[in-house]
């Protein structure tokens, strides 16, 4: 059975198409040269969408049938090694398996890219969205954001792979999207002209590929001597990717026409008392939810963070640093952690914590194992923001939602 | 618009009527330079010389961790003059096939300008016959035009001599320890890692041979290199450190090993699917081999008894005659009567030495 490519048009060059359909459009958009696919739902049909369009004739490029995610990543690695321009991806515990290659990559400096649809980790088995799968990679040096349309996953998808690509950077980037609330809910995606593409997106350049002509060794063995620079070169390159990211954004606005925030879309925040935290699918409800109680003369706001990694501390600062409270709302799982609940929000209040004036934070676990995350749900957590807003300190570090009254 | 991908064809070097040691007409091109770290005698050091010489220089290598990555790199220096890529230990065939999908598609693209290179990967037998299994499977299974060699030195050598599924059964080795309970050290019998990639992938090319052959070494890398698709090599390399043995003895105990019928050489053709045994001109038995290594020196007569029997279904495989004193060997009462209790007193002296 071929599977459908299932672009349908809508007007002119805009395509009404899932979350995954968007990712595998942009990757024949980047011109990838080796694509390395395992199954695992949600993401699959990112890798299934590929594959008709390398069977179809419309990309040129190696499919590799992986023997797990391990492999998946590892042939990623080697592809972009070599000097070609790859494309891997996963969900769940596919994400987990292959591990040890987080690091690997991102130490290697080698810029591949990773689609993510984000799916619970098991036990028991969950196809359900939960970004706990991804943000347990946050840490290993990879560029990291979430998208929360189809648009914007293809969007994301080009920059990351400039950004990554770009000399001053040079690191893996991870584009997430929600499963199923994203990865197959369409959408409309306005398609550009592969020449704005080429435009905006130079052909990939490896300073140190492994090339006979111009031999280098990769991943020498060292001493723990010589340790600290190579940690450090990698730090660096990750707060060095900030600005880098910021240009990218800002040209890729010049290019498409679609301007995005460099790090937070700051939603009615500017005269707001208190705010949602938040990254992913579940913002468009939480957005809807600040328009009804903005209705009632209730001062909230919503910032929805576009990239967890690198972490930007001065936007965070900047957006939420005037407020009295600030709710990040949890789709992972941060078991044991200082909070007692997600991770979002130990970045975050690391980030605001230097502020003398600074809002005062709660999380809320919501959406687990990949629950819908309802407008009532928003509601009750602005309820608890107004109290600890006016009762000036909070009730918990983390509430979860549907367990309290 | 794709561009034809430029393969290289390499020359086979003559094996006839010449000295197993002065080889004129090698290349004189040493892609795996002076300067590593290996020990003196070193069985996997010379054998990667030998692969890469072969290989020439528009190649690549790639190396999973191993003693090749650790001895070989040590301080962010490496040996090669050629690009080398180290990977993890399980992504020996898979980091491979990237490198090989990526030359494929950078050059039908017009990305990349230039022939082809030789892919190799040197996977030690740790990672792959065991942790990169299923790596190295997929690489054969997808075809992807390059070499993987497992290097095998029959143990995990780099962290301190620890079993491996090619170390053989008696062999002493930290994981394997031999005590009044388990006399023997290892009680499990070896995974015959190269049959397994020649019948489990019918269409790729396969074949075992050892330090001992250099020519045929050189040839079978070529062989593998030259065949359009993906090639398998298992090969037999002591490490002096794990096998405890007088370091001149390398090229040696790859002579050895064959010669007393514990590593069948072969060759396996993809076209007629059908194997190319070497037999050897002389036979010993395996007591010969066992002898000469520490790791044996705690065997006595009923292990070495099974060995030998081992061995002599092997001879039986390639379709070597078994001399009747190969068979009265796979009795154990054969050791008592000649007064032989254990493998070597000698060598029993220097293991407890290590």
């Amino acid at each position: 059975m071929a599977v459908k490519a299932a672009v349908k048009p809508a007007s002119g060059n805009v395509v009404r198409v899932s979350g995954c359909t968007a990712s595998a459009l942009a990757a024949k958009y980047a011109d990838v040269d080796v694509v390395t696919a395992y199954p695992i739902r949600p993401y699959t049909a990112i890798m299934m969408t590929l594959a008709q369009m390398i069977a179809n004739g419309e990309l040129d490029a190696e499919y590799i049938h992986a023997d797990g995610e391990h492999a998946q990543l590892s042939a990623a690695l080697g592809a972009g090694s070599a000097g070609a321009r790859a494309f891997t991806g996963s969900s769940g515990v596919g994400i987990t398996f292959a591990y040890e290659l987080y690091s690997f990559i991102s130490g290697a400096r080698i810029p591949i890219h990773m689609a993510v649809a984000d799916r619970t980790l098991d036990p028991p088995g969950d196809f359900g969205s939960e970004h706990t799968d991804a943000l347990c990679t946050r840490d290993m040096g990879w560029l990291m954001g979430w998208a929360s349309t189809p648009q914007e996953v293809f969007d994301k998808t080009l920059m990351a792979y400039r950004m990554g690509e770009d000399h001053r950077v040079l690191l893996p980037q991870m584009v997430c999207q929600d499963g199923y609330f994203v990865s197959h809910i369409s959408g409309e995606v306005e398609l550009p002209d592969q020449a704005q593409v080429r435009e905006f997106l130079p052909p990939y350049r490896l300073p140190y590929a492994l090339d006979p002509k111009l031999p280098v060794s990769h991943g020498a063995q060292i001493m723990p001597e010589q340790g600290p620079p190579l940690q450090l070169s990698r730090a660096r390159a990750m707060e060095e990717a900030v600005p880098v990211m910021r240009e990218v954004t800002d040209t890729f606005g010049e290019v498409f026409g679609r301007h995005y925030p460099h790090f937070i879309e700051e939603y009615r925040l500017d005269d707001a008392e208190i705010a949602f935290f938040i990254q992913g699918a579940h913002a468009v409800t939480a957005r809807g939810v600040v328009d009804r109680l903005r209705d009632q003369g209730v001062k909230i706001g919503m910032a929805r963070l576009l990239w967890f990694r690198p972490f930007p501390t001065e936007d965070a600062q900047k957006a939420l640093g005037h407020l009295r409270a600030v709710g990040t709302v949890e789709t992972n799982l941060g078991l044991g952690g200082a909070t007692s609940g997600g991770v979002l929000s130990l970045d975050l209040a690391a980030a605001l914590y230097p502020l003398r004036e600074r809002p005062l934070l709660t999380s809320f676990m919501a959406g687990m194992g990949g629950e819908a995350v309802p407008s009532n749900e928003f509601h009750w957590m602005a309820k608890k923001l107004q109290r600890v807003a006016s009762e000036g300190r909070i009730e918990k570090m983390a509430h979860w939602v549907g367990f309290e009254e | 618009m794709a561009t034809e991908v430029e393969r290289q064809i390499l020359p086979l070097f003559e094996i006839e009527d010449r000295s197993r040691w002065y080889n004129p007409d090698l290349p004189e091109t040493d892609p795996f330079v002076p300067g590593h770290r290996t020990c003196a005698g070193c069985g996997p050091a010379i054998e990667y010389r030998l692969h890469l010489k072969a290989a020439e220089d528009h190649s690549i290598a790639i190396g999973p961790t191993g003693c090749m990555y650790v001895a070989n790199s040590s301080y962010m220096c490496t040996p090669y003059s050629i690009p080398w890529a180290h990977t993890p230990i399980a992504s020996g065939g898979s980091f491979t096939s990237g490198v090989a999908a990526g030359y494929e598609a950078m050059i039908r693209k017009g990305k990349y300008q230039g022939k082809y290179p030789n892919i190799i990967c040197m996977s030690g037998d740790g990672s792959a016959s065991d942790i990169g299994l299923g790596s190295v499977s997929g690489m054969l299974y997808r075809n992807h035009d390059a070499l993987l060699i497992c290097y095998d030195n029959e143990q995990y050598a780099n962290t301190g001599i620890q079993t491996s599924p090619t170390s053989p059964y008696g062999a002493m080795t930290t994981f394997t320890p031999p005590g009044p309970k388990i006399p023997e050290g290892k009680k499990l019998w070896p995974k015959e890692v190269a049959k397994m990639m020649a019948e489990g992938h019918p269409w790729c090319y396969v074949a075992t041979t050892t330090v001992g052959y250099p020519i045929d070494l050189m040839n079978k890398t070529r062989r593998g290199l030259n065949f359009r698709g993906a090639a398998f090599m298992q090969v037999y390399a002591p490490c002096q450190k794990g096998f405890v043995y007088q370091t001149p003895l390398t090229i040696e105990l790859g002579k050895m090993v064959v010669e007393c019928g514990l590593f069948p050489v072969w060759e396996y053709d993809p076209e007629t699917r059908s194997y190319d045994y070497l037999i050897p001109e002389q036979q010993h038995l395996v007591i010969e081999y066992l002898k000469l290594q520490g790791r044996f020196g705690h065997l006595s007569g009923e292990h070495i008894a099974k060995i030998q029997a081992s061995a002599n279904r092997k001879w039986e495989m390639i379709g070597a005659d078994v001399p009747a004193d190969f068979r009265a060997a796979e009795d154990p009462g054969y050791y008592v009567s000649r007064g032989i209790d254990k493998a070597g007193a000698a060598a029993t002296e220097k293991a407890k030495a290590w």
